[in-house]
Order: structure tokens, then C-alpha cells, then sequence
């Protein structure tokens, strides 16, 4: 795995670039700037499915959403290449393992969201209040995203395991 | 040098710098609050440089009550951070870069807010909003950038190892 990464680290050049004077803190600057479009998106329609900001129509801030897009590809792709450039110091880094499950348990609120409840969210009225289901949704994201940025802070700082790590 | 030297031997210095937990909490309270307080300026200059379609704004206020919160937690951490190590910050051109857009940044977050309560935003200013809009924009890129070459361009960590 650890080899798998690296040689596609080393062969598309992401190596060499993450390695030159600026190329990590570069990345680590589009990588927060995709998670900020995410909270800005994301982050804000959560915010409305929990009764902030009453008489924006949800259909209306819905559109917001494809900046999330945006901020998350930017993340998949800035992401991809830390991983490929340095693989040893995530793949067996608890911070990191527990972050790409909350991404995972993201992605499949998003899905659960959209299979279940967006329709009716974007059909009802910027006044009216939400399904007890669409809020913890709602809850469930800002939650999974709040923990990810944590988990964020944990690769690249420091890795406290005798605090938390119960699997290490 | 020598002040910041006996700003860094101050028992609350020492603890932000020493005490794993209190440094790593007060850094993710501050990528917190900066994701937030950015986000919601990000999703307001969408909306004001017409990227996403028309929807009314005036609610939109009620957002900034949780962006100042946001901005008070920015404050609060920096201010811990800069404790923590106040030689590292303070001989870096770029934190003053950070310090000038972050309120710059915010600035504007005040005025568009006033006008956004007041309900004042008509037609004929909409040319004008854009360009503050991406004003806005551009300062918070700058700010976030400027905060994460800070940890990569320091030349001095501690002014106590000067003395």
C-alpha cells in the first residue's frame, strides 16, 4: 500500500512538488480554503435546516451546495496528495484513520438526506419549520464536519494516542 | 526582543506552550472558527457577486450572529497562540499580513451586515457589492494562506533562547 502510494507520488511528480520550498503550506492553504467552501455550503445549509437564518427559502440556499462541491474536491485532490507524499504518516496515524471515517459516515448522511428527505426540504416553505428527521441531518453533518477538521488539526500537530487512541 | 523574552516566561505563556492539550485545543478553536467565520463570508460573497441565483438577503443577517462569535473565538485563540510563542508571531512579516487582511476582511463583514440589516442594498449598487464581494474574497484567501505560511517562514521560535 505504503509503495502503491509512493510510486504514484514519485511518478506523477507530486513528490517533487510537495517537497519544493512552498509546496506543502501551498496545499495546506487550498486545502482549508476547500474546507471553508464547505462550511460556507455546506455547513451554512446545515445551519438553516436547524432554524438559523428564517425566511431564506431551503430550495433557494440549496444552491450554495455546489461551492461545497467545489471545497470538496479541492480537499479529495489536496488530500490525495499529502497521502501519496507522505503515506506513512497516514496511513497508520489514528487522527487520520478516524477522519476518513467521519468523511465516510458524511458521505452517508448526504446520501440518506438526498434518498429521503431533500425533496421535501426543498418544498417547504422559508418560513416553515422542518421533519425532526432533516434537523438531525443537519446535526449529524455539522457534527461529522466539525470532527474532521479536528482530526485535521491532529495529523499535522501532533499525535497525543495516550489521550485517545483506544485501537492503538 | 527582551519583552517578548519575558512575555514567553510568563507562567500562562509557559502553560499554552508546555501543556499539550491547552495549545492543541486552542489551535483547532481557531481552524474552527476561522472555517466558520470564512465559510459564511465565502457563501454571502457568492451570493453578491451573483454566482448562485437570487435569493433574499436580508435574512441572511442573522448568520453574522453566529460569524461574530466566531470572530470573538478567532480572537480569543490568537491571542492564546500568540502567548504561547509571541516572538515566532511578532518577527514575522507575515502575521502582520494575516493581522492587515483578517481586518480588512471583517471590516467589510460590518458593513455588508449594516446594510443587509437596514435592508439597503438596492439595483443600482449591485456593481458595486460585486466588487466588495470579491474584495472580501480575496482578503480571506489571503488570510488563511497568510495563516498557514506563518507555521513555515518563522525565523525565531523563542526570543528566551536569545538570552
Amino acid at each position: 500500500m505504503i509503495e502503491l502510494l509512493s510510486g504514484f507520488s514519485s511518478r506523477t511528480g507530486i513528490y517533487d512538488f510537495m517537497n519544493s520550498p512552498w509546496g506543502w503550506p501551498t496545499l495546506e492553504s487550498i486545502h482549508f480554503l476547500g474546507l471553508c467552501m464547505l462550511i460556507g455550503s455546506v455547513g451554512v445549509f446545515d445551519l438553516r435546516m436547524l432554524g438559523v437564518g428564517q425566511g431564506i427559502a431551503y430550495k433557494d440556499l440549496h444552491k450554495l451546495v455546489k461551492f461545497g462541491v467545489v471545497g470538496y474536491l479541492l480537499n479529495v485532490t489536496t488530500g490525495t496528495m499529502f497521502l501519496t507524499t507522505s503515506p506513512d504518516q497516514y496511513i497508520y496515524n489514528p487522527a487520520f484513520q478516524t477522519k476518513m471515517l467521519f468523511m465516510l459516515l458524511a458521505g452517508l448522511n448526504m446520501l440518506w438526506f438526498y434518498a429521503t428527505t431533500s425533496a421535501q426540504v426543498k418544498a417547504t416553505k422559508a418560513t416553515a419549520s422542518l421533519l425532526n428527521r432533516a434537523k438531525v441531518i443537519a446535526a449529524v453533518s455539522l457534527l461529522c464536519w466539525s470532527v474532521i477538521i479536528i482530526c485535521g488539526r491532529l495529523i499535522t500537530y501532533f499525535r497525543p494516542l495516550y489521550h485517545w487512541c483506544f485501537w492503538c | 526582543m527582551q519583552i517578548l523574552s519575558r512575555i514567553e516566561e510568563t507562567a500562562l505563556s509557559i502553560w499554552f506552550r508546555e501543556s499539550g492539550a491547552a495549545f492543541f485545543s486552542t489551535l483547532t478553536l481557531h481552524s474552527l472558527a476561522m472555517a466558520i467565520v470564512v465559510g459564511i463570508n465565502f457563501a454571502i460573497a457568492f451570493r453578491l457577486m451573483g454566482w448562485v441565483p437570487q435569493f433574499a438577503l436580508s435574512p441572511y443577517s442573522r448568520f453574522y450572529q453566529i460569524h461574530w462569535i466566531g470572530v470573538i473565538v478567532i480572537f480569543l485563540s490568537g491571542a492564546g497562540l500568540l502567548l504561547a510563542y509571541p516572538a515566532k508571531a511578532l518577527t514575522n512579516p507575515i502575521f502582520y499580513l494575516k493581522l492587515i487582511a483578517l481586518t480588512i476582511g471583517l471590516i467589510i463583514a460590518a458593513w455588508i451586515q449594516h446594510r443587509l440589516d437596514r435592508n439597503i442594498i438596492t439595483e443600482g449598487e449591485h456593481q458595486k457589492f460585486k466588487l466588495i464581494a470579491m474584495a472580501s474574497v480575496i482578503l480571506w484567501i489571503i488570510t488563511i494562506t497568510a495563516g498557514r505560511f506563518l507555521a513555515y517562514t518563522h525565523s525565531v521560535l523563542l526570543a528566551s533562547r536569545f538570552f
